[in-house]
């Protein structure tokens, strides 16, 4: 094909777009739900596809895989073709890889709900999903990487390769913590056993947290924030040195989910220290982060999508500064298995991954529609929705987390535990109501993005991006 | 209205914050002015009535009354303050060194007057420290923050003088920083508790 005709594959991208949000209402809907088990545990109804366990369970999984997945593909669809300038590699197969996956979540959810589980947080989809995620995502890797390689512009722009290394760990993640042996269609057993499978297990868990949830979205930030801000990164060579120190050092940080638990030591404290390690890396993207920002305030005041993103950096500094302290043992010995986890979690998850995603759909939905974004207030209105949910979630397990942390380790004068555990559970009672109402806020700020994004698209016009002709390599 | 900046403008600081923020752009009060006639006297009531509180009502995290001994209430208050006042001045120094990358003014005494202005609604929240129930008291302080952050976002870009974005920016950034610095106190607490450090609850 000639370059002056070449034009990038936008649909495919538009699609995963679509179905992102679609995940995020559905997803963030089961959240809130449970949230509100929490409070009112009766609200099961005794029907065990409502129990927590299970709607905890689908919460997880879709808004990991269906909203953060779907979004991370989507994005790194449309940033490798613009950033190598050439049309995506074998885009029928990036349209099987996006029916694969949501086939893949939507049934996946479905035997959740079901009851089957392999047991493994965050990986509970049993063996044929397994089968089913591994082999998109290979053909994922081939559609990305088969991109960088027919690439016309020498330099693999930095996004690229915080989205090549999720490709690559995730891969590696998913096969190695997945070997398993079927009994049944349903149900499957871990080929490692003991401590050697809780740390494999951690090993996929935090690199999940660490290549998918960091290094992905960083692959989104990379991009979109100097689209956003139509400024240059403020420094390239730091997010260059920032990738490299990160990915080195994230791999090792999983045991710090051990502490204490029946792993060697010297792991742990391998774990903890690579952790603290970690805030170097993390700090500089957000610097970096900041300070382009930082030269395009005036774009603010028309641009709603810039500010989710400005909002976003701060979150990513709070949480990857928590995460570090409460990887150290002896603050890990207070917060382990208390709600200031959960709220560590959603700092991240909300403050960060869907800010940015919400800024970045804001941005890249007018542009693949071909028209003005359908309602700048409304933008604005789920702009300060998701402040609100955010602050006060984080906020409520504080106080939640901080509470359980004094009551479990408060002893009587023989040295007993003071408190049972339904005293604590029956103390969380208001907490858990303040994070329902959080909870309901952020899925009400998502509910409008979601009647603004699609207002906006039904008044579409044709868009054909071309790919810029004069560039070789 | 002069910016005076004496304890004794509370009222003024609470219910017209937007003259007060003028008054500082205008005037710039000297740092030294702010700290020892405003902020060493606000600082002083949440440790203040927490300490009333705690020994009188003990802390209701939910189950029965957690009682403290007396000398570890007044130590724990005393390290509240001190953490308090700690707050105060690394977040008026964090401010103005944050002033350059944002054109904003970097005169350290309107850094503090801003943090005061923004922090009088807490401070005076923390009246519901006097019953130490934990929900209650994030029930007042949640809408005391919520004021605070609307103070901090109205007041930012006038009081450092500089554009309305600019000063959206500057704020997210220093709630960035009001955020890590808490939650490092939360770490540091709970890793003094666990070496054994800290006050002896239930003995």
């Amino acid at each position: 094909m000639k370059s002056a005709t070449m034009n990038y594959e936008d649909r495919v991208v538009t699609a995963f777009t679509f179905a992102s949000v679609a995940w995020a209402l559905l997803g963030m809907t089961a959240g809130v739900y449970v949230a509100a088990e929490l409070v009112w545990p009766t609200i099961d109804f005794g029907a065990a596809g409502l129990s927590f366990g299970r709607l905890r369970t689908l919460h997880t999984t879709l808004v990991l895989f269906g909203f953060g997945v779907s979004a991370l593909m989507g994005t790194a669809f449309y940033t490798v073709q613009r950033t190598s300038h050439v049309r995506l590699f074998a885009p029928k197969l990036a349209w099987a890889i996006f029916w694969a996956w949501q086939v893949a979540i939507l049934l996946g959810g479905i035997s959740i709900l079901a009851g089957w589980n392999a047991g493994k947080e965050y990986a509970e989809l049993e063996w044929p999903f397994d089968i089913a995620i591994a082999l998109a995502w290979v053909a994922f890797a081939v559609v990305f990487f088969g991109t960088i390689a027919i690439r016309r512009v020498d330099a693999i722009y930095i996004s690229n390769w915080f989205y090549g290394a999720l490709i690559i760990v995730v891969a590696m993640l998913h096969i190695v913590n997945s070997l398993e042996l079927p009994a049944t269609l349903g149900k499957s057993y871990s080929l490692f056993s003991g401590a050697q499978d809780a740390v494999v297990q951690w090993w996929y868990g935090h690199n999940a947290v660490g290549f998918l949830l960091t290094g992905g979205f960083l692959g989104m930030l990379y991009y979109f924030l100097p689209k956003q801000a139509e400024q240059p990164i403020w420094s390239y060579r730091l997010s260059i040195v920032a990738f490299w120190a990160f990915v080195y050092t994230y791999i090792w940080a999983g045991p710090h989910h051990l502490h204490y638990h029946a792993i060697p030591a010297w792991v742990q404290s391998l774990g903890m220290v690579m952790s603290l390690i970690l805030l170097a890396p993390s700090w500089a993207t957000m610097v970096n982060g900041i300070m382009t920002v930082s030269g395009a305030a005036q774009k603010l005041r028309t641009d709603p999508a810039l500010k989710f993103i400005v909002l976003a950096l701060a979150f990513y500094g709070l949480a990857t500064f928590e995460g570090p302290m409460l990887a150290i043992r002896s603050v890990n010995v207070f917060s382990h298995f208390t709600e200031w986890t959960i709220g560590h979690v959603h700092s991240g998850a909300l403050g960060w991954n869907a800010l940015i995603t919400f800024g970045t759909f804001y941005y890249l939905v007018p542009r693949l529609a071909g028209a003005p974004l359908y309602s700048v207030q409304l933008a604005n209105r789920h702009f300060w929705l998701a402040l609100a949910g955010v602050m006060l979630y984080v906020l409520s397990m504080w106080g939640a987390g901080i509470s359980q942390g004094v009551l479990w380790l408060s002893l009587d004068s023989l040295g007993e535990v003071r408190f049972s555990f339904n005293d604590v559970m029956a103390a969380m009672h208001p907490y858990y109501m303040l994070r329902l109402v959080a909870g309901l806020l952020f899925l009400w700020g998502a509910v409008l993005m979601f009647w603004n994004l699609t207002q906006t698209f039904a008044k579409r016009s044709t868009v054909t991006v071309t790919v810029p002709a004069g560039a070789t390599a | 209205m002069p910016a005076r900046f004496s304890i004794l403008d509370l009222g003024k600081i609470l219910f017209s914050p937007t003259a007060v923020f003028q008054a500082v752009a205008r005037e710039s009060p000297p740092a030294t002015r702010v700290f020892f006639r405003f902020a060493l006297w606000l600082g002083l009531l949440p440790p203040l009535f927490a300490y009333v509180g705690t020994l009188k009502f003990g802390w209701r995290l939910g189950v029965e009354p957690v009682f403290l001994p007396p000398r570890s209430v007044l130590t724990i208050c005393v390290l509240y303050y001190a953490i308090l006042l700690f707050g105060f001045v690394s977040g008026g120094v964090v401010a103005r060194w944050m002033a350059s990358t944002y054109d904003a003014s970097q005169s350290l005494g309107r850094c503090f007057a801003l943090l005061a202005i923004v922090g009088a609604p807490l401070a005076v929240g923390s009246i519901v420290h006097l019953y130490p129930n934990a929900f209650i008291n994030v029930l007042v302080l949640v809408p005391a923050l919520i004021w605070s952050m609307f103070l901090l976002y109205r007041g930012l870009p006038v009081v450092l003088e500089t554009g309305p974005n600019r000063g959206m920016l500057m704020a997210s950034a220093l709630i960035a920083y009001l955020l890590v610095a808490l939650v490092s106190l939360f770490g540091i607490t709970v890793a003094l508790w666990g070496s054994g450090l800290g006050p002896r609850i239930g003995a």
